[in-house]
């Protein structure tokens, strides 16, 4: 116990010390896409083989969609109309949704533009553009890790939010309507005028196959 | 060892249900497949009591190539989930994972396991749960299972565990649990702090059993519970005399209020990991931490091949560690004196006792043999083990592989053979020489010593709850504490004995030494004759029915052997002769048991009236087999012509179908088709031509070329 109480002073004004410098940090991060930062530019193909540029989008809010229709995780969300619908209220309300397929040639995921398509019909999708991202720079420049991952950027190309579709980490359909949508949570409250809360989670589902 | 001990105490456990309601064998593990992945549900006992509180299993054996995930998966993936329909008396806690393996998905990482992961958890069955109760404990077990690509995979896995008065142990899983729960996570008992760096984290552990681990460290890594340490970075590391010391990089999810805990990871040259959960505190790092860099060489595979030959890798016990062990080993065997498969035995030994009981010398003697025959039996299963385990077969947890149904038939012959030795049919020692000593004779030091050789090996099988989790722990250990511990659970058993042996006290007790003794002995061969009923019972689950018939002829060939042997007297070839018989007596089951199932060319399919009309519509020719297992000529008929090589390649040749009219038991349709082709009784065999019209029949004894010859003209090939 004299052991403790001789350095119990010692290890509180240590914590205490590195608590405030942690305080003090700027919190420095490897990723490019932590909300508040500018949004990486980027231009890629989409499945009209249009080049599509984040510039293109200036002044609307913009959501864009890590995806693979492989993916146990995306077909939880297409399968239950998850994605559809909330694809379908953003760009009601005027907002652009990029779904983006960075999979690599010979992943699970990669598909040609008329498959692309095709994926699009077929699943009732309402992306605005499907943006073809083969060999992965989208995904990188934004730190895409999952499908689906999701990002949304204000009309002056900020991080808005950066994380999961919803907030129950399963590959479950009955999971749906449990989960709270973060992407319609934070859609609501920036047309709030309000931050997005949570601006930051930890997305799920399969890595992106770069 | 480990099966034969697993399959004994599940029997017991049922025998002992059996007295109050019939039941089967309670298996304590169950298994299923998904697509990638192999998933058993392990639980510790094969009998709980109420309030009990034990562990269970999930075990998954994963494909080549692919991989689950620790409870953070890391930047993509799931930990596998139970959703529990267990009996309402049964309560499951969460997995409690091992450490896991950094699996990198360039840019990214997962934390997981491939090959194969053992995730305990807790069960606890409700304090009013009765004895006699079924319990089932059952859940679907769902895991994503990666490769390149991501499958969700589920199984179902269910065990019924019942419930009873005292606990019994399923050695089998808890020899995986045991070895699992060396891998789990240790607490720290050092010290480990965090400080900010420009780049995120620096984390230093000082703590000498990380330090002694790093002697050998090929890799040393921090997985984080939480996303605020980037998954994928390599983490640069200095080492020093007290620890070590990691640079970590923030993800964007580090704020001001973030507390970093999560497991200290490091992985030998030999291959196996030792892991810490650390909750390091905000400070100044520790001293002796950071002398040098720290070099990842990775794994060593001489020192892996090594590593995987010696079993369940663990840190050596301390003293008190030891002695803990030790003193359960003792608890343990004195318990295996309760356990009802050493009672029958023990009786033996009370004869003994109550025999020298009045001769103070002569029962220090027999007290002391005991001890040595118990002892020795132990330290010879505690030899094999540590020879097996330095052979390399790491596979063995608690047991040697042996053809167990051999022992169990072995064991019921010797029951049969003590029970007639009790019963006075023969003295082992006067006609049988040097195979021991006469059980309940004076003089009967030696008989001492096989009484305690005898209660020791079928007492070893009933290794209660006590044992399990000593003995997985003592395997895990160096040669001279596996045996150690094998000899103190016989000295725990043979404790009893030896103290009443030497209390001249207890004589008093007893009564004069006379004629009541010889009958008290002969009353003693009826539980040994219901032992080996109970051997056959647990044969019949074991190897069916035949086995039982093997068994039998062998005690039919047994009983001829010592009867032999009372009559040839003390000539030495006769009792070289008698000896022979004896020996082979025990040996007719194992070799009947062996006999190589032959192997058909054309097998037989059970016969119908409508599959005789079917298969005449495909004009293929008919082969019927009248016959019983009670006829002895079908059997004959079979042996030499209907299953001989010539007949079964004429079967082919021609395209036969065989089919057998198995009359064993009572059937009208066979007794009918009988009647209507007069057939008197069986054997009786019918050949249908290919071509149609009216079969031809066979009765009596057959040969292959009469049967060839009607096949082959039924064919239309002559």
């Amino acid at each position: 116990m004299g052991i403790f109480r001789d350095r119990l002073p010692v290890v509180l004004g240590a914590g205490a010390a590195a608590v405030l410098t942690a305080a003090a940090l700027v919190v420095s991060s490897a990723s490019a896409a932590p909300p508040g930062n500018a949004a990486p530019a980027f231009t890629e193909v989409n499945t009209a083989g249009k080049p599509i540029s984040l510039a293109d989008f200036k002044g609307k809010t913009v959501i864009i969609e890590w995806t693979n229709n492989g993916c146990p995780f995306v077909q939880k969300h297409y399968n239950s109309q998850n994605m559809q619908k909330t694809q379908a209220a953003a760009t009601a309300d005027g907002v652009i949704w990029l779904s983006v397929i960075s999979s690599k040639p010979g992943a699970q995921g990669h598909v040609t533009p008329a498959q692309a398509d095709k994926l699009t019909a077929d699943r009732g999708a309402k992306p605005t553009h499907v943006l073809l991202d083969p060999d992965g720079s989208m995904g990188r420049a934004y730190g895409a890790k999952t499908t689906p991952h999701v990002y949304i950027i204000t009309p002056d190309g900020k991080i808005a939010y950066n994380g999961a579709i919803d907030s129950i980490q399963s590959n479950k359909v009955e999971d749906v309507p449990k989960a709270t949508n973060y992407v319609t949570a934070a859609l609501a409250n920036l047309e709030a005028g309000k931050a997005p809360d949570p601006a930051l989670t930890v997305p799920y589902g399969c890595d992106v196959k770069y | 060892m480990r099966a034969l001990i697993h399959r004994y105490t599940r029997s017991l456990a049922a025998l002992a249900l059996a007295i109050v309601l019939p039941v089967l064998p309670a298996s304590a593990q169950a298994t299923a497949s998904s697509d990638h992945a192999t998933g058993t549900l392990l639980v510790e006992r094969s009998a709980a009591t109420p309030g009990d509180t034990f562990l269970g299993a999930l075990r998954l054996k994963l494909a080549d190539g692919w991989h689950v995930y620790w409870r953070n998966p890391g930047d993509s993936g799931l930990p596998p989930t139970v959703e529990w329909s267990s009996s309402p008396a049964v309560t499951a806690g969460e997995f409690r994972f091992p450490p896991p393996h950094a699996i990198p998905l360039e840019p990214l990482m997962n934390y997981g396991y491939e090959g194969e992961v053992v995730l305990p958890f807790e069960l606890k069955i409700a304090a009013d749960a009765r004895p006699g109760d079924q319990l089932t404990i059952s859940g679907l077990f769902d895991y994503l299972i990666c490769a390149d690509v991501c499958i969700p995979e589920a199984i179902t896995l269910s065990i019924t565990l019942p419930v009873a008065a005292t606990p019994s142990a399923d050695a089998d899983a808890s020899a995986v649990i045991a070895a699992t729960l060396t891998k789990l996570p240790a607490n720290l008992t050092g010290r480990a702090a965090i400080e900010r760096t420009d780049a995120g984290f620096r984390i230093g552990v000082a703590d000498p059993a990380v330090a002694a681990a790093l002697v050998d460290a090929a890799d040393v890594r921090f997985f984080p519970n939480g996303p605020e340490i980037l998954h994928p970075p390599l983490q640069p590391a200095r080492t020093g005399p007290e620890g070590v010391v990691l640079e970590l990089q923030a993800s964007d999810f580090v704020t001001p209020n973030s507390v970093i805990a999560g497991l200290l990871v490091i992985e030998t040259k030999d291959g196996t990991q030792k892991s810490w959960e650390v909750a390091p505190t905000p400070g100044p790092m520790p001293d002796g931490i950071s002398a040098t860099e720290f070099v990842r060489t990775g794994v060593d595979p001489a020192k892996a091949a090594a590593a995987a030959r010696a079993s369940a890798p663990a840190a050596p016990l301390d003293f008190g560690g030891a002695v803990v062990l030790l003193g359960l080993a003792f608890l343990g065997g004195l318990v295996l004196n309760l356990m009802p498969c050493v009672l029958p035995v023990l009786t033996i030994k009370a004869a003994g006792l109550v025999h020298t009981a009045h001769d103070p010398v002569q029962s220090r003697k027999d007290g002391l043999a005991y001890l040595a025959g118990v002892v020795i039996c132990f330290a010879i299963v505690g030899v094999i083990l540590v020879a097996l385990k330095a052979a390399g077969d790491t596979s063995v947890g608690f047991g040697f592989q042996l053809q167990y149904s051999w022992v169990t038939a072995f064991f019921a012959l010797l029951m049969f053979a003590v029970g007639l030795n009790l019963l006075g049919v023969f003295e082992i020692g006067s006609s049988l020489g040097g195979v021991g000593g006469n059980l309940a004779d004076k003089g009967g030091t030696s008989g001492a010593f096989f009484t305690g050789l005898l209660a020791a090996f079928v007492g070893a099988p009933c290794v209660g709850p006590f044992m399990a989790p000593a003995v997985g722990v003592a395997l895990s250990q160096p040669a001279a504490m596996i045996l150690a511990v094998f000899v103190v659970i016989g000295l725990g058993m043979a404790a009893p004995f030896v103290l009443l042996s030497f209390t001249p006290a207890f004589a008093k007790v007893l009564p004069k030494p006379g004629k009541w003794m010889e009958t008290f002995r002969q009353v003693l061969a009826f539980p040994m004759f219901l032992t080996a009923l109970w051997m056959l019972w647990v044969l019949a689950t074991q190897a069916g029915p035949d086995a039982i018939l093997a068994v039998l002829a062998g005690a039919i060939v047994l009983a001829f052997g010592i009867w032999l042997a009372g009559k040839v007297g003390q000539g030495m070839a006769g009792r070289i002769a008698a000896a022979v018989v004896v020996i082979g007596g025990f040996a007719t089951a194992p070799i009947l048991m062996n006999l190589p199932k032959e192997q058909l060319l054309v097998e037989g399919q059970p016969w119908s009236p409508q599959q005789v009309s079917s298969l005449r519509a495909e004009g293929r020719v008919i082969f019927v087999d009248f016959t019983a297992t009670w006829c002895i000529t079908c059997q004959v008929n079979k042996k030499t012509t209907l299953y001989s090589a010539s007949v079964q390649q004429t079967f082919a040749d021609t395209d036969t179908a065989f089919l057998i009219a198995d009359w064993t038991n009572k059937d009208k349709v066979i007794a009918e088709e009988l009647a209507r082709h007069g057939a008197a009784g069986i054997p009786f065999y019918l050949v249908y031509p290919a071509s149609g019209g009216e079969p031809r029949k066979f009765d009596g004894l057959l040969s292959p070329g009469q049967i060839e010859q009607a096949l082959r003209e039924a064919a239309g090939s002559i």
